[in-house]
């Protein structure tokens, strides 16, 4: 009887192991560490799996890494959550990368286990996202997502030059990127007497909740006029609270990022205008801020992109479609 | 933790049940084979990163809250119920914690005590709200704890407006979030490993212990030999709520975060743990040492995929597949000890329509 069921384990076992063998070529097979010169192994954390932005920021990664010489090996967890990402974090320092490129998902709950990996001699570049304490890490690179939120609130005050009522959606707070979208759009709306700001409601990235505080908004004040949606799901679920309202045409969505749902709702006419930020750009940094780092020459602490208004007039154009996102490299 | 040893069955009166009960630790045995075949593939693959000190002190980290809900789930689901709420009151008992500790002041040892108290009255109290319920109101304990999961979600987001809460004090996170106890031994892992053996004794050196088996296996038959089975089952849910407030406490200490969004999917793991550790859904079998063992599985299979490079999807495509299989053997197991004989396969045995026809048995 032992024989049997310990034949099935074994068989379990040899899934793993193909399953495992399968996907050993990604990282080129090199498990050695890097040498002084060049061949350096470098570690992408992305902040969530599968998303257009951390792909397309991906792709700038493994552009830049390959004209160094480097090779990249890129993880991220199922969702946007420091829960989840702590420990893939942790199993990315174990296999002893020169430099981690991450996109912490927590200003706070990152912290530890980043400064775990720099007390094992890793070098850190933050992308995307920071931290409360960011000098762990040799530099930050981040989109003005401050920047970005005063472009959305402009995109607004161009779709509805008389002024009125605007809302924010965001993801949830804590998020240092969306944080700072949120805080200069309601800075800039603020600004704006023809316009009141009516806040920032949270989603938690979840579209059928930001459906339900967009569809509750509209019953309260059914005179909006704009709604900056700071992430994909919020704009998402934002578009069909104003369905269910009945304010298609009325209500303005300001979406943030340009990946190919973010682009289809535009040509649909879900969303009016898209921020787009330039994560390939993020990317194609933070691999020469790593390398500088591991050669022994001086970073930049800080470094900030720009951002791109994209409308549906603009969408087809050369600039449009340059600063949309990548489904793949 | 991964030293200790399941003690052996409380009961042992009548042979079915010691049967039963040898499988069931067998059934953990095999499971800690399938755990250590997995640690050797990882090993053999990335042999300089994957078994170091540093990786195995992260897996065990990673695991230590899980392993402090698995206990109360095992007992929960051995007394034939399930309880998905452990993840909302998780993050209610941390929310309240928190949020006491932030009045009572100060980064020091006192508050964090203070905390401890507030996190496990806040999760025992929840916790007697479903044994209540369950016992007493005969609501399916699938219905109450689906209920408490969404309330107790709802009051931690009534209290913090939805906003995780991150006041958790120094000691709290660099003593027993991230400190070491001694050398490169994580404190959590420590605190987590104490629970788990309380646990383990509590299970099957104990009344309390052979009580939780008696009402799985047969509640009828429990009160007619004289179990208060209501007042019991009170008891075992208020235990699984009370270290899932504890939990809370340790959640707070390691990601200094009330993870408000981040434990949907927490009951589930802790219930796959349970299930792929050889603890029966239908009650009346089970183990501790298997749950703690059941929930190392998942966890280091991430991290061995991650440091070979497989994309992070396919770690759930094998838990997955761990889980049914591992369920589907113990099984076929438990229906051959029913049945007194060495269990076949179906599809490898001649008499297959005998086999599958007296397997229904066994549930």
């Amino acid at each position: 009887m032992k024989r049997k069921s310990t034949a099935i384990v074994a068989a379990l076992a040899a899934v793993a192991l193909g399953a495992a063998a399968c996907g050993s070529d990604t990282d080129g097979g090199s498990s050695a560490g890097g040498g002084s010169n060049g061949n350096y192994k470098l570690a992408f954390v992305q902040g969530v799996a599968g998303d257009a932005f951390y792909i397309t920021m991906e792709c700038g990664i493994k552009e830049e890494a390959a004209k160094e010489g480097a090779t990249v090996t890129v993880q991220g967890a199922q969702k946007f959550d420091p829960t989840l990402q702590t420990p893939v974090l942790q199993s990315v320092i174990a296999a002893k990368p020169d430099a981690i490129l991450i996109a912490p998902t927590d200003v706070s709950a990152m912290q530890q286990p980043i400064a775990q990996a720099k007390a094992q001699g890793i070098k850190i570049v933050l992308v995307d996202t920071t931290l409360n304490d960011p000098s762990v890490a040799v530099s930050a690179i981040s989109s003005d997502n401050s920047a970005g939120g005063k472009a959305a609130f402009e995109a607004i005050q161009k779709l509805a030059p008389n002024g009125g009522k605007v809302l924010g959606v965001g993801v949830q707070p804590g998020i240092s990127t969306t944080d700072a979208r949120d805080k200069g759009f309601a800075d800039a709306a603020k600004a704006d007497s023809k316009f009141t700001y009516l806040g920032v409601q949270y989603s938690q990235n979840d579209p059928a909740k930001a459906a339900s505080i967009v569809s509750a908004a509209l019953q309260k004040d059914p005179d909006i006029v704009g709604i900056f949606a700071s992430n994909l799901f919020s704009a998402q679920g934002s578009a069909t609270g104003i369905r269910q309202a009945g304010k298609q045409g009325q209500v303005n969505v300001v979406g943030f990022d340009a990946g190919p749902e973010q682009i289809k709702a535009l040509q649909d006419g879900t969303v009016q205008a898209l921020i787009a930020q330039q994560p390939g750009d993020i990317g194609v940094q933070g691999v020469q801020q790593a390398i500088k780092a591991l050669k022994g020459e001086s970073n930049e602490a800080n470094i900030q992109t720009g951002s791109t208004i994209i409308t549906k007039d603009t969408i087809d154009s050369p600039e449009g479609k340059a600063a949309a996102y990548k489904a793949s490299c | 933790m991964t030293t200790t040893r399941t003690a052996p069955p409380a009961s042992t009166e009548d042979a079915p049940t010691s049967r039963l009960s040898r499988i069931s630790r067998l059934q953990a045995l095999q499971i800690l084979i399938l755990l250590v075949v997995t640690v050797a593939v990882f090993t053999a693959l990335r042999p300089e990163t994957f078994l170091t000190g540093f990786n195995i002190r992260g897996i065990v980290q990673n695991t230590a809250i899980y392993a402090v809900l698995g206990v109360g789930m095992t007992f929960v689901i051995i007394t034939g119920g399930i309880d998905l709420s452990v993840g909302s009151v998780l993050v209610f008992s941390g929310v309240v914690a928190d949020k006491i500790m932030v009045w009572y002041g100060g980064q020091g040892w006192g508050t964090v005590l203070v905390g401890l108290v507030a996190a496990l009255a806040s999760g025992l109290a929840w916790g007697l709200v479903n044994g209540f319920l369950v016992a007493k109101a005969k609501v399916p304990p699938l219905v109450v704890t689906l209920g408490s999961l969404s309330a107790a979600l709802g009051f931690a987001q009534i209290i913090t407006k939805g906003l995780d809460l991150r006041d958790a004090p120094q000691a709290l996170v660099n003593d027993i979030g991230f400190g070491n106890i001694v050398g490169q031994v994580p404190t959590i892992a420590v605190v987590s490993a104490v629970v788990v053996i309380f646990g383990i004794v509590l299970l099957h050196r104990t009344r309390f212990g052979l009580y939780t088996y008696a009402i799985g296996s047969n509640a009828e038959a429990g009160r007619r030999a004289g179990v208060k089975v209501e007042r019991h089952l009170i008891k075992v849910y208020a235990f699984a709520g009370l270290l899932a407030g504890f939990a809370g406490l340790l959640n707070l200490g390691f990601f200094q975060s009330t993870t408000i969004g981040g434990q949907s999917n927490t009951p589930l793991n802790v219930i796959a743990g349970v299930a792929i550790g050889g603890t029966s859904l239908f009650g009346g079998i089970g183990s501790v040492f298997g749950t703690v063992i059941g929930l190392f599985i998942p966890i280091v299979l991430q991290n061995g995929f991650i440091q070979v490079g497989v994309q992070p999807f396919w770690q759930q495509v094998v838990v997955g597949a761990v889980l049914v299989a591992v369920v589907y053997i113990d099984q076929l197991r438990r229906a051959s000890a029913l049945r007194g004989t060495s269990p076949r396969l179906p599809f490898l045995s001649r008499a297959g329509g005998a086999g599958s026809a007296s397997r229904k048995g066994s549930a």
